[in-house]
């Protein structure tokens, strides 16, 4: 299988079948993330399709300096961030949090209620920070390319959620002795 | 690294548990389905914007030649099919023109009393209900071949009406047999 960089020097050599592959190979990532911020599926699908044009926008001439998805994470956020204001939904990150892991939740089991609503009460950049490291398997160098910022910052976000969590009684089971 | 990142460090590798990562997974990664129309749209675009502009004028070039050649050989075809096939239904009129007039009391022209004679043979021939065919009066001194003007088969008031009309259009030296 071809790396994301062979991938990318096709494209730039106007090949649209290794675009596809990119695509495909990062679309539901995309998609996930996507409806992670949105918390609507019709606005992660017009994300997700405004993130491909912008990425299409690229080339040719693109180079890619990080990871795949450190380029793209930036662009998912803010482009969800515009949707988000566009569709005039004033919801709150908490109320997505809720929505997004509604379907979970359904069937879940105790530990997992309480894991949910004890990410509600903490701070964005920390949940944001923690749910890249957890969910997505970003590496913390990733996250801080991504975010950019500082790795100092992204290791001090992700202590004081992991803190905040091992403190809290519903979510302290997660936490070796 | 400073010493308080090293601490982060400690916190993060050393004492979370992994169903934490189990559990984050479980309430955000669940399973989506990107509708196909959206993997097409996506795709098309990339199509549309990576095929260079000088290739599509080069491909749309070569279909547009192809089409002149395609269009210039039909009309050929078309032409070449006209000049060998026989000469297709024809008006009344046309056949007039084309039809030799027929001297019917052999005078040496064609002129309206010839007309007449056809038509009281005719007359005649209905009183005593015989049906005028040419082929089959060849023999007979009442009808002579040829009298079928409009070449359907039979003697009758067409053929008189097309008798008549010759004698009245045509000049004398074009109606003389």
């Amino acid at each position: 299988m071809d790396s994301d960089q062979e991938l990318i020097e096709l494209v730039n050599q106007g090949n649209p079948d290794a675009f596809e592959v990119l695509y495909r190979r990062y679309r539901d990532w995309v998609y996930r993330l996507a409806w992670r911020f949105t918390g609507n599926e019709q606005d992660a699908l017009d994300v997700l399709q405004e993130t491909f044009t912008y990425l299409l926008g690229k080339f040719p001439g693109f180079e890619l300096t990080a990871s795949m998805t450190t380029f793209l994470y930036p662009v998912v956020k803010h482009l969800s961030i515009a949707v988000r204001n566009k569709s005039r939904r004033f919801t709150s990150d908490e109320e997505i949090l809720g929505e997004i892991a509604a379907p979970a939740l359904k069937d879940a089991q105790g530990n997992r209620k309480e894991l949910a609503a004890a990410l509600t009460v903490l701070p964005d950049e920390q949940r944001e920070v923690l749910l890249m490291r957890f969910v997505d398997d970003t590496t913390l160098q990733e996250i801080a390319k991504a975010l950019n910022i500082p790795i100092g910052t992204v290791k001090s976000r992700l202590h004081h959620a992991l803190k905040r969590l091992r403190h809290d009684r519903r979510t302290q089971d997660y936490f070796l002795e | 690294m400073t010493n308080k990142n090293r601490h982060f460090d400690e916190d993060l590798d050393l004492k979370v548990s992994p169903k934490l990562s189990e559990d984050l997974n479980t309430l955000f990664k669940q399973q989506f389905s990107v509708p196909p129309e959206v993997d097409r749209a996506i795709i098309d675009k990339a199509h549309q914007h990576l095929i260079p502009k000088h290739w599509r004028h080069r491909i749309f070039h070569h279909i547009s030649l192809w089409r002149v050649a395609a269009a210039a050989a039909v009309i050929i075809f078309a032409f070449s099919l006209n000049l060998t096939q026989e000469p297709g239904p024809r008006t009344s009129r046309t056949v007039l023109v084309k039809a030799q007039a027929v001297d019917i009391d052999e005078n040496g022209r064609v002129d309206i009393l010839d007309a007449f004679k056809l038509a009281r043979h005719i007359e005649s021939a209905e009183s005593t209900k015989t049906k005028l065919s040419p082929v089959l009066s060849t023999g007979q001194a009442l009808v002579k071949q040829g009298w079928d003007i409009n070449g359907d088969g039979l003697v009758d008031r067409n053929d008189v009406d097309l008798v008549a009309l010759s004698a009245v259009r045509l000049d004398k030296n074009k109606g003389v047999l």
